[in-house]
């Protein structure tokens, strides 16, 4: 295998936030869609969009605002379901090497979503770049443009714009998922199978007995303890 | 623009700017690679695409076969497609392409 590009530039980081950017526009254009279904302005859609930044939590949001739930209340829960992200910053530090520099992480770390964090990892896994904060600022750029992109197009558009399109708008409800077992497959090693299995059934078990978020942060972390046992085990 | 919409917007955005970017922040630089923070870190980014993939995949899942061939059809178009170019872009949208004619067609 070549050598990884040493210092990979902010162009490169846009081009690896392709396959994010065409998940993304689909989803936030379907919040665009909803948030003024549920009765906010474009400008209200869009700025959810800009300051939040956070596909399930913006969803949530609607159906809380909608429901009439206090404050408080809907503040916390939305905060508590980005409570996963507390894992993504030391993982790809620890990916990225002791000398990795950090100095614009608090401009960066702003996009480090799931896809964002997924693909970077998958980069650096690979081999094919080594990291660097430009390469990071691209990535991020990428898909939060598309995000507010997608959004502000929903917005516009309203109810039913992808009805005349039935193949166009199956392909994108797929894009996501294809572009998460795409990463999958591309960091996939015998190491990680143990790891991998039980994250998957603990996440299919935690949210169909309690609920997505459960799920997601059970299935991380059985995922993550598993990695731990298991190579302590062969120790 | 409401008042009450913005002050949420900006506690929640920022408690998800604090949970992406904090942690960025501690110094990893004296764990040993076989210590058991090191381990879970490392494990962490496997088991996290594992689990969006899971969670992703879980709403399309269906008892009816017209919901699940397009869904086989996909997935296998993902791997096939990986498996040849071994290239994430195309993998993903021809994956998600073979996802959409296979809805039509069934």
């Amino acid at each position: 295998m070549a050598d990884p590009a040493p210092n990979p530039s902010f162009r490169s980081g846009l081009l690896a936030a392709v396959p994010i950017a065409m998940g993304y526009l689909p989803i936030a254009f379907s919040f665009g869609v909803a948030a003024t279904r549920a009765g906010l302005t474009g400008a209200e859609a869009f700025l959810l969009s800009a300051l939040i930044y956070a596909g399930a939590s913006q969803f949530l949001a609607l159906a809380l605002i909608a429901s009439g739930a206090p404050f408080l209340i809907t503040a916390f829960t939305l905060a508590a379901m980005n409570l996963r992200h507390l894992l993504y910053g030391p993982a790809l530090m620890k990916r990225a090497g002791p000398g990795a520099r950090r100095r614009y992480a608090w401009a960066w770390a702003f996009g480090l979503t799931d896809e964002v964090f997924g693909a970077a990892l998958g980069a650096l896994a690979r081999g094919r770049v080594g990291f660097s904060e430009p390469f990071m600022l691209g990535l991020g750029s990428g898909a939060y443009s598309a995000w507010l992109a997608g959004t502000a197009a929903g917005a516009l558009a309203g109810g039913g714009a992808l009805e005349g399109w039935p193949v166009l708008s199956a392909a994108l409800g797929f894009l996501l998922p294809a572009l998460f077992l795409s990463l999958l497959l591309s960091i996939l090693t015998r190491t990680q199978v143990p790891v991998i299995a039980v994250a998957g059934a603990v996440t299919v078990a935690a949210t169909l007995l309690v609920s997505p978020t459960a799920g997601i942060l059970g299935g991380m972390v059985a995922g993550a303890l598993t990695g731990v046992l298991g190579r302590e085990g062969r120790e | 623009m409401k008042a009450d919409l913005l002050a949420l917007a900006l506690i929640v955005g920022g408690c998800t700017w604090a949970f992406r970017y904090l942690p960025t922040r501690l110094d990893l630089s004296d764990q040993p690679p076989a210590g058991l923070r090191a381990r879970f870190l490392a494990a962490t980014g496997p088991a996290a695409i594992a689990t969006l993939a899971a969670a992703s995949l879980l709403p399309m899942v269906s008892a009816r076969l017209a919901e699940t061939l397009p869904l086989i059809a996909g997935l296998m178009g993902v791997v096939a497609i990986f498996g040849w170019r071994r290239s994430v872009v195309l993998a993903t949208l021809g994956g998600a392409a073979i996802y959409g004619v296979a809805c039509a067609l069934v």
